[in-house]
């Protein structure tokens, strides 16, 4: 194994050596276009794709145009490692915004580590993803900062919550991190976790939980899983008859959420690293464009993705200015980026961000959201003050 | 366990063990008939939900080459009650029948007529069954679709029940799906039984070329008996898509295994085995205790292996003997 480890990284360390960076200068996608995930996935390509046309129309990196290249990652580690491979190897992207989940970034980050090629996660919450290695930062801030926020606004709605249920996807790494910390929450808010019911993403039918859920008598359901699975599980909760408030993580912060519990999607409050209504300049030109063109608010998945490019973007423009990007070496150029995305400050959808030694993101504002639905298939993310 | 536990997991076994005994129906038809599995089976459960959303919904929003096209813009006329809603389903496991035809044609008859071993058979509608999985995510994309919760009436979700101080709640899909899973398999029953067709087949399956002889076409009932398997198993796929949502194109694959386990376990080629191994399988889930249910597919597997050791031929399957 560590064998055909040295192989692979030796071959991708030669195959960087010696090469210039082309032009226009490619930047890798790598998130999920397919399986499950895409319910992610296509509005991280959204994002991804307003921010090269953006940053294109404003003279890419000092003149010279950016070239977003797309792999999809799927849903699954395998897919986000051969993404990765393809990136780094035939493609030869100067830094790569991806995978869409935690789980994949494990798998996947490390391939990128070894060829010394800077990751930026645009929706990796689980705890320990930074330190995956030097190459690896992310512009998702941790589940362990934002999560917390969700109860403590579900408190603020209903005071009288004793009891809640929790519920997680156990084969998804971020949703296992996720309850641990709504969990740990829930317990310092003085509240009685009575029941924990474990699912996977690839499940349909939750009757087993929900029943578990019924009979526990609880005031609160906090769900970690994706957008399909959580979804379907908030339809079956309400179906049989549960009336209390429902948090869901951030695989369920996602309108394409609507289309799976319509209705029953009603009221689910999701704590948010986004707003459309964050003031900086970056954010309303975004939300302007994004609301133009589908005539809805941008998702959080979007404004992250957007985020990952922008700083990658204006990284490269530090560069470019100390020495023109032709004159680097692609082996040498991403070793600079990597420092430069840590040293930089960035004022993006998202607000003003940077980050620390281990690229873990350092970012000011969040917000709690509650879904509102118009119809059985159109609502919208109400913020709570 | 308390009385109100106790039923809550039966009706939720019953539910989910009637669609697993329908989808396994399928299976056990052609095995009995061919003596051969049909791996596109699942492949064509998963085509039933999708034909039947289509005819309800009539379009798809998401990914795929579909994305934006609107078949019905005055909604469609088989949405908004139960019968409407039914019609629907009815043509669209009629569909899914149609294409189960189509994979015997494709997949089966050549190497049939070259006289190949099963095996290649089995591999083929392998084959045929990915095809078809990545034609449907080619058009609509991988993601989930839902039937609109208006699209049968309007139907209360669920009906509730006390028992002492507990309460047994049951979603009204899940009455629906075991209501019309029983339905169907009565109606199998009596034409297997109680019919030409049904004497028939059961020729066919036992000997092919005394049937052959005594006129019967082989080649029509075996057309015939993929009919109805793909028809069970489109029908299967609506119940399941219609309860817990179109899962995308690879929702099929997990009841495929799971229909597998069945037959295995109920007895390969026995009608009443697989109505009988697709009830223990959604029972024993069912019976997971509700902290482990994620570990509820094993439980289900390590059934099957436990009572294959103690029956090797199936909880209803006839011991194979061989004179020589």
């Amino acid at each position: 194994m560590k064998r055909l480890a040295l192989t692979l990284t030796l071959g991708l360390l030669a195959a960087a050596q010696a090469q210039k960076v082309a032009t226009p200068v490619p930047i890798g996608i790598a998130v999920a276009q397919t399986s499950n995930t895409a319910l992610l996935g296509q509005e991280q390509v959204i994002g991804a794709r307003f921010a090269e046309k953006f940053l294109n129309a404003r003279g890419g990196i000092n003149g010279t145009p950016i070239r977003l290249v797309f792999q999809d990652a799927a849903g699954d580690e395998n897919s986000a490692i051969n993404a990765f491979q393809n990136l780094i190897t035939k493609e030869n992207v100067v830094g790569i915004v991806g995978p869409t989940l935690s789980q994949q970034a494990f798998a996947a980050d490390p391939i990128a580590e070894r060829a010394k090629v800077p990751v930026l996660g645009p929706s990796n919450t689980a705890k320990g993803i930074p330190q995956i290695g030097e190459f690896v930062a992310r512009v998702s801030a941790p589940v362990a900062v934002v999560a917390p926020n969700a109860i403590r606004q579900a408190l603020r709605l209903d005071p009288k919550i004793k009891k809640v249920a929790v519920l997680y996807a156990q084969n998804d790494a971020f949703s296992t991190s996720e309850t641990g910390t709504f969990q740990e929450t829930a317990k310092a808010q003085g509240l009685n976790v009575a029941t924990v019911q474990k699912f996977q993403t690839t499940d349909t039918d939750f009757t087993t939980q929900v029943t578990a859920v019924l009979n526990a008598g609880v005031d609160l359901v906090i769900v970690s899983g994706l957008a399909a699975d959580g979804g379907n599980l908030v339809k079956q909760l309400r179906q049989l008859g549960y009336k209390g408030l429902i948090i869901g993580g951030n695989g369920l912060n996602t309108s394409n959420i609507f289309s799976v519990c319509q209705r029953y999607c009603d009221g689910i409050i999701i704590a948010q690293a986004y707003s459309p209504a964050q003031p900086s300049a970056a954010n309303q030109v975004f939300v302007k464009e994004y609301r133009a063109q589908y005539k809805k608010d941008p998702p959080q998945f979007a404004a992250q993705a957007y985020a990952g490019v922008q700083v990658m973007v204006e990284a490269l423009r530090a560069l470019d200015r100390k020495k023109k990007l032709a004159q680097w070496d692609l082996g040498e150029l991403r070793t600079a980026l990597n420092k430069q995305i840590l040293a930089g400050r960035y004022n993006t959808p998202l607000g003003e961000l940077r980050f620390d030694k281990d690229g873990e993101i350092i970012q000011k504002d969040f917000y709690v959201a509650q879904i509102k639905m118009k119809d059985a298939r159109t609502g919208s993310f109400v913020f709570l003050k | 366990m308390e009385a109100s536990q106790l039923l809550q997991n039966l009706l939720n076994g019953l539910a989910i063990g009637s669609v697993y005994a329908i989808f396994a129906l399928g299976y056990t038809l052609v095995f009995s008939i061919l003596g051969i599995i049909n791996f596109a089976h699942g492949a064509v459960f998963t085509l039933g939900a999708y034909f039947t959303y289509t005819l309800v919904v009539g379009q798809f929003e998401n990914n795929g080459l579909l994305k934006g096209v609107n078949l019905f813009p005055q909604g469609s006329p088989l949405s908004g009650n139960p019968w409407a809603f039914a019609l629907a389903t009815l043509i669209g496991a009629t569909v899914a029948g149609l294409v189960a035809v189509l994979v015997e044609r494709l997949a089966f008859r050549p190497m049939r007529a070259r006289g190949a071993d099963p095996l290649l058979a089995l591999v083929s509608s392998l084959g045929v069954a990915l095809v078809i999985v990545n034609l449907i995510q080619l058009l609509v994309g991988a993601e989930i679709y839902n039937f609109p919760s208006d699209a049968y009436g309007e139907v209360r979700p669920a009906l509730s029940f006390q028992i002492g101080e507990r309460v047994v709640i049951v979603r009204t899909v899940q009455i629906i799906i075991f209501a019309v899973s029983l339905a169907m398999l009565a109606v199998l029953g009596y034409v297997i039984g109680r019919t030409k067709v049904g004497k028939a087949l059961r020729a066919v399956a036992e000997s092919p070329g005394t049937a052959s002889l005594l006129g019967i076409s082989v080649d029509r009932f075996i057309l015939i008996t993929f009919f109805l398997s793909g028809f069970l198993g489109g029908l299967a796929g609506t119940l399941v898509g219609t309860a817990f949502g179109v899962a995308g194109p690879y929702f099929g694959v997990t009841y495929g295994l799971k229909g597998l386990a069945v037959i295995v376990l109920g007895g390969l080629g026995s009608i009443p085995g697989a109505v009988v191994g697709g009830l223990v399988i959604g029972l024993a889930e069912a019976f997971v205790p509700a902290d482990y249910s994620a570990y509820k597919d094993a439980v289900a597997f390590a059934l099957l292996f436990v009572i294959l050791l103690v029956r090797p031929q199936g909880l209803l399957g006839r011991v194979q003997i061989q004179k020589v």
